[in-house]
């Protein structure tokens, strides 16, 4: 039996196709194909079919040693096949595996690797231009600015410019980075107790403006909140709020309309709630292409209404992202021309309400509401009363005064006053400053608006009003923000805030030379309950600190510009001290310095931390708690 | 008082003296010029030197009324009080100002008393300035007045704490006056006014507060109290059948009457007309009498008026009792027509009354009477128009504004000749005139509407006549606002009778800039407004006879002829449409041949209307 026969018997029943060649002339050629073999080429050698260059590799003399440098697959009909040649005695056998489903699966792989990288060489240039543009303006605006010597309205206006490309430039730089951030698995949703009331106003702030800018209709579409308040990641959810409705914005043309829905379903037994989201826009639209490809990474459609508006084409990327981390689900329906609706639905736990608090404390008073929206007024009036608040509605300055001047000539007062930034008769500015004077300067005049807070507070506090409610409204944020007036309320607020300031038990040593400064931080720090100890300079903050027992001192406040020694160098010996505690001990920098430099200067001399002068309360208060803990009660 | 206080007082009387412009005869006209230029003159000085008493030495004291001496609050105190003598108002917006100011001092010091007093004063300003604007429709001081007089009242609740008996009487009078802050427009501010009323006089008749505060002038209080009340006997006018209102001013009117007949028989004055119309006129309503008796009553009244009264008795007989009775005949086909004549002659009656009327005695109540007749005017197609009424107003009450009215109505005209010449395709609509033919062929129609337009179309300011003709001082910001109503006032007026309607556009739309970007009413549109060539025309009219001959504000000098060109040339497409300033630069020369002997014509027009026997 010669080495043919021997081949063509050894595999002739092999269920895999094999297909035997032998060396002919220099070359191999085909002698003998198994019936597996024949199956799929009836009419001739499996070599017949085979691309040249596939098939010159099998017939040449020399197989590549080991394995072989890329795979041979050839595709027959539906299949494909993968060809392992390898020299058996004489002969060259040829063997088939069937790896069609490997094959889909690694082209698969390696089409997304392609598109992969040919979207980020895309986004990388177009990011390229996207970061050049701002930073063009920027630095154009700063050469400008700097040439205007006498001209401070011409820098204050380049200042402007600057401003804005900045804003652009940073709002790029925060969703690049937190594409990367989710990529590598490095966010976490934070969950803390959110109002819905205040995450609805927050977000209607921004895109109300946006859209009105684009001359866009914006409507608000408020279903049943069964719950206000949950737990969940505010920033990130606001994110995902923000994203779509700043897409539709964006892809609306003018006189188009964008609308949110929105609906908090009831808690179920474990008190889970589902919010639904929708965002509709009656925008371009987009292609059943790109729906498919919308959630994915640097894409965007090559349109060219779309190619004029700015964009990584991340924002989408990250929402679903966002979504999926908080075990949501996001689903997008769209048509060319004709609009997108984005759906979200995301579970989340609701938070116990406080319902009971409030109408505990509410219940009973009476309070006048001064809103010309007849519907809102009407609903305000069953949100209250639900908590057992007596409602006097007035639309026109004339029917509030009467209220008000049968209410002085009653046994009963007005708790608070509810006011909208329109009356029916009257300016409301004008208006808010007589009540003001009537009702005295403790009388709660609470307003409703759906503006930012931040905007109209200077020109409303100074009418009279004493506290914010933002629109829409929410029943909780209502009696809450209600509520915070009452006996109770402001009870809580007090025993929080003491709560907060109190540091109990805690001894500092504070180094300032300035006399006046001094003063001031003894007595923001002595209503925190905090022992203080002080010293001129920062010599005589060593010698203190030496001849105190190990941790005697909680804390080191150091003044940096000291005479005698400045608060540097008294860091770095108390550091080099011997004492156990010398290298623990927080030695905070109490400076004006707020230089970057500043703040490098005291960490490398071993101080912990800087606060700011002069002193913020809050950051002050950040710090301790920081570094100190809570106090004992 | 300061000096400055005593200056800015006696500054006031002699401009109010300066203002009285009567004119002799027709045949003095260069005389009336020269004397008018001569009286403008003083005045613009007076209203200077005025203007910088207030801004050099009151309005320093007011921004930092906080920390003023009690020296310097009392003559505060004493100067407001010198500004409003009795039912006089020399002075009303800027007496507001200082109580205001007083106000702000008496909350920020926590001084109990003088607080109530000055809301109570606060509060009675606002209702003058109120009185101003009831023509125009607007409530704007009503709310406030009854929050300052709520307020005051309100210290019923401390009134024992309150040891001073005046104090407490402004509590009182405050408690009174909160009627005052409702119109008897509406049934449910009826409602409230009589509310008010009811609960003030609850506490009147109380015999405890009585017993606590002898001194006061309870009756005189109560009495006040049931003169409110009968106030709304309009209500009833306007058809409103509430019977406890009905019941109630019946009672208030029988009680005011009650106490002038024992007045008149203790004291042996005459009996008020006033207090028994509105007795006869309560007894009406309450299905008493008939409408026959109470016109008969009404004209027998009448006939006991004296001409020369000019307290609120008197104009009540000349001028209230003749708007009440065309408001009745107006109800009533039969007796509009059997009483055609009486009404005729009360309405000429009227006017030379009105014209008699010297400027010192001019007050709030006569301007606001003057102007409650135009609600009831009632027009008959022989008889007085409410058009040549209106003149005959103008030119007997402000002389100065029909000249100017006639000198804008005549370069309206002379506009409209233009364009009717150069381009009648801009007349278009006009008065329903659909082709350029039709346009040409009613320019006698045309060119009258303008010059008729021009002369109605600043008939609101009748009801500032104070502010304008009688200006003691540069404006403050509160009587522009109040000003621009006279556009709405105008066109009301104007719209309600045939004889005008035609020009209560121009009236509404003539200070509203052409780009829709600017002037007011903000509300008026040019859209739907077929005429508003017309308002256009009289628009740049008004403002380029302004400019030559300010008679609103005499402190400003007027321009010279091209000066004023280029003011109208500046506004173009602006504030007037520039189809129509391209025609007007044109017209310089027909202008200034014009203005050479316009104003003497105006003013000989004058005098014509002054001595036209009625």
């Amino acid at each position: 039996m010669n080495n043919r026969e021997l081949a063509v018997r050894t595999w002739n029943t092999t269920a895999l196709p094999v297909i035997v060649l032998e060396k002919a002339g220099g070359i191999y050629a085909p002698v003998f194909q198994n019936d597996a073999a024949s199956a799929l080429c009836p009419d001739g050698f499996l070599t017949d079919i085979m691309p040249e260059d596939m098939r010159q590799k099998l017939v040449s003399t020399e197989l590549p040693t080991g394995q072989m440098e890329t795979p041979l697959f050839l595709p027959i009909d539906t299949h494909v096949y993968s060809v392992v040649p390898f020299d058996w005695e004489d002969c060259r056998v040829c063997m088939l595996h069937d790896v069609s489903q490997y094959y889909q699966q690694t082209q698969q792989m390696i089409n997304d690797a392609i598109m992969a990288s040919q979207a980020k060489t895309t986004f990388l240039s177009e990011m390229s231009h996207d970061i050049r543009t701002p930073m063009g303006a920027i630095i154009g605006m700063t050469d400008i600015a700097l040439m205007q010597e006498e001209m401070p309205a011409r820098v204050r206006e380049c200042l402007g410019k600057i401003k804005v490309a900045s804003g652009h430039l940073m709002s790029l730089l925060n969703e690049v980075l937190d594409m990367s951030r989710i990529e590598s698995g490095r966010i976490l949703i934070q969950e803390e107790e959110v109002d819905m009331a205040d995450l609805l106003h927050e977000i209607l702030t921004v895109v109300r403006p946006q859209a009105d800018a684009a001359h866009l209709r914006f409507t608000l579409q408020l279903g049943k909140m069964a719950e206000e308040r949950l737990m969940a990641d505010s920033v990130r959810l606001k994110q995902i709020c923000l994203n779509l409705l700043s897409n539709a914005v964006k892809f609306t043309p003018e006189g188009g309309s964008v609308e949110l829905s929105l609906a908090v379903t009831p808690a179920d037994q474990s008190d889970r709630v589902h919010l639904h989201m929708q965002v509709k826009d009656t925008g371009i639209g987009m292609s059943p292409e790109f729906i498919q490809k919308v959630f994915v990474p640097f894409e965007r459609e090559e349109k060219s209404t779309v190619n004029k508006i700015q964009g990584t084409g991340l924002g989408m990327a990250i929402t679903k992202n966002l979504v999926d981390l908080m075990n949501g689900s996001i689903t997008v329906e769209s048509r060319p021309r004709q609009g997108t609706c984005f759906s979200v639905d995301i579970p989340f736990m609701a938070c116990r309400d406080h319902y009971n608090v409030y109408q505990k404390a509410l219940s009973g008073k009476r309070i006048l509401l001064f809103d010309n929206d007849r519907e809102r007024a009407a609903s305000i009036t069953d949100m209250l009363s639900r908590i057992g608040v007596v409602t006097d509605t007035a639309a026109s300055a004339e029917q509030a005064v009467d209220y008000i001047n049968d209410m002085a000539f009653s046994d009963e007062e007005y708790f608070a006053m509810l006011t909208s930034e329109k009356g029916d008769d009257v300016e409301i500015l004008l208006f808010l400053p007589q009540i003001r004077q009537r009702m005295g300067a403790d009388f709660p005049i609470l307003l409703m608006s759906e503006h930012d807070w931040s905007q109209l507070e200077y020109v409303y506090t100074q009418a009279g009003v004493s506290s914010f409610i933002p629109l829409p409204l929410f029943s909780t944020r209502l009696s809450a923000g209600l509520y915070a007036f009452s006996p109770e309320g402001k009870r809580e607020a007090r025993e929080e805030k003491e709560q907060n300031l109190n540091f109990r038990g805690k001894r500092i040593l504070l180094a300032e030379d300035n006399a006046i400064n001094r003063e001031i931080a003894l007595e923001l720090l002595g209503m925190m309950n905090l022992q203080i100890d002080t010293v001129e300079n920062g010599q005589l903050a060593v010698e203190r600190f030496r001849d105190t027992s190990p941790d005697y001192y909680d804390m080191i406040l150091m003044d940096i510009q000291m005479p005698v020694m400045n608060g540097l160098e008294a860091t770095r010996t108390i550091r080099s001290l011997p004492c156990s505690d010398a290298q623990d001990i927080p030695i905070v920098a109490m400076t004006a310095n707020a230089f970057v430099e500043d703040v490098k200067n005291s960490l490398e001399a071993g101080m912990n931390a800087h606060i700011a002068k002069p002193l913020d309360m809050n950051q002050v208060h950040a710090t301790l708690e920081m570094f100190l803990g809570r106090g004992r009660p | 008082m300061r000096p400055y206080q005593q200056q800015y007082i006696s500054n006031i009387e002699k401009i109010l003296s300066l203002s009285d412009l009567s004119p002799e005869s027709p045949e003095n006209t260069l005389r009336f010029l020269e004397e008018r230029k001569n009286k403008k003159q003083a005045i613009g000085e007076l209203v200077r030197q005025n203007t910088s008493l207030l801004r050099e030495e009151l309005f320093p004291l007011l921004d930092d009324i906080i920390s003023a001496s009690q020296d310097s609050i009392d003559d505060l105190v004493s100067f407001s009080e010198a500004l409003t003598p009795g039912a006089r108002r020399l002075d009303n917006l800027l007496s507001y100002t200082i109580h205001n100011a007083l106000l702000v001092y008496a909350r920020h010091w926590n001084l109990r008393d003088m607080l109530i007093r000055e809301l109570y004063n606060t509060a009675m300003d606002l209702f003058y300035l109120q009185s101003l604007i009831d023509s125009a429709a607007k409530n704007r001081y009503r709310w406030k007045m009854r929050m300052l007089f709520g307020e005051a009242a309100s210290f019923i609740k401390v009134y024992d704490d309150i040891i001073r008996p005046e104090i407490r009487g402004y509590i009182h009078r405050s408690m009174g006056n909160l009627a005052l802050g409702y119109t008897n427009d509406t049934d449910e501010s009826t409602q409230k006014k009589m509310n008010a009323i009811r609960q003030s006089l609850r506490i009147l008749t109380d015999p405890a507060y009585h017993e606590k505060t002898p001194s006061l002038p309870w009756s005189s209080f109560i009495y006040k109290s049931h003169q409110e009340r009968t106030t709304s006997l309009s209500s009833l006018r306007s058809g409103s059948t509430d019977p406890l209102v009905i019941r109630e001013v019946m009672e208030s009117a029988e009680y005011v009457w009650n106490r002038q007949l024992e007045n008149s028989q203790k004291t042996g004055k005459p009996l008020s007309n006033r207090w028994h119309m509105t007795y006869e006129v309560a007894q009406y309503h309450c299905g008493i009498y008939t409408l026959d008796y109470l016109l008969t009553c009404m004209e027998e009244m009448y006939m006991r008026r004296d001409t020369r009264d000019y307290t609120l008795e008197g104009i009540y007989n000349n001028i209230f009792i003749p708007s009440m009775y065309a408001e009745y005949l107006s109800h009533n086909s039969h007796y509009r027509n059997a009483k055609k004549e009486v009404l005729g002659h009360m309405y000429r009656m009227m006017l030379r009354y009105v014209r008699s009327v010297p400027a010192d005695q001019v007050s709030v109540s006569l301007i606001r009477n003057l102007m409650n007749i135009f609600q009831t005017f009632i027009e008959y197609p022989d008889g007085v128009k409410q058009k040549d009424f209106l003149l005959q107003l103008v030119v007997c009450r402000m002389p100065e504004e029909f000249i100017y009215l006639q000198m804008t109505a005549s370069v309206a005209e002379m506009l409209m000749k233009k364009v009717l010449e150069s381009e009648p395709a801009l007349l278009l609509g006009v008065l329903e005139l659909d082709t350029t033919e039709q346009v040409l062929a009613a320019g006698d129609r045309l060119t009258r509407f303008a010059y008729e337009s021009g002369m109605f179309h600043d008939i609101g300011q009748l009801n500032f006549t104070q502010m304008t003709s009688m200006a003691t001082r540069s404006w403050l910001s509160e009587e522009k606002n109040l000003y621009q109503l006279h556009t709405k006032i105008g066109a009301d007026i104007l719209a309600r009778c045939e004889s005008t309607r035609l020009y209560a556009d121009t009236a509404a739309g003539h200070h509203r800039h052409y780009n829709g970007q600017g002037g007011y009413p903000e509300d008026y549109s040019r859209e739907g407004k077929p005429n508003q060539p017309v308002t256009d025309m009289v628009s740049l009219a008004s403002f380029f006879v302004r400019l030559l001959d300010n008679n609103v504000d005499y402190t400003r000098s007027p321009l010279t002829l091209s000066q004023a060109m280029e003011r109208v040339r500046e506004e173009s497409g602006r504030r007037f449409s520039p189809d129509l300033v391209r025609i007007f630069l044109t017209m310089e020369t027909e202008l200034a041949d014009y203005l050479e002997n316009g104003e003497a014509e105006a003013c000989h027009l004058a005098l014509q209307y002054l001595n036209q026997e009625e």
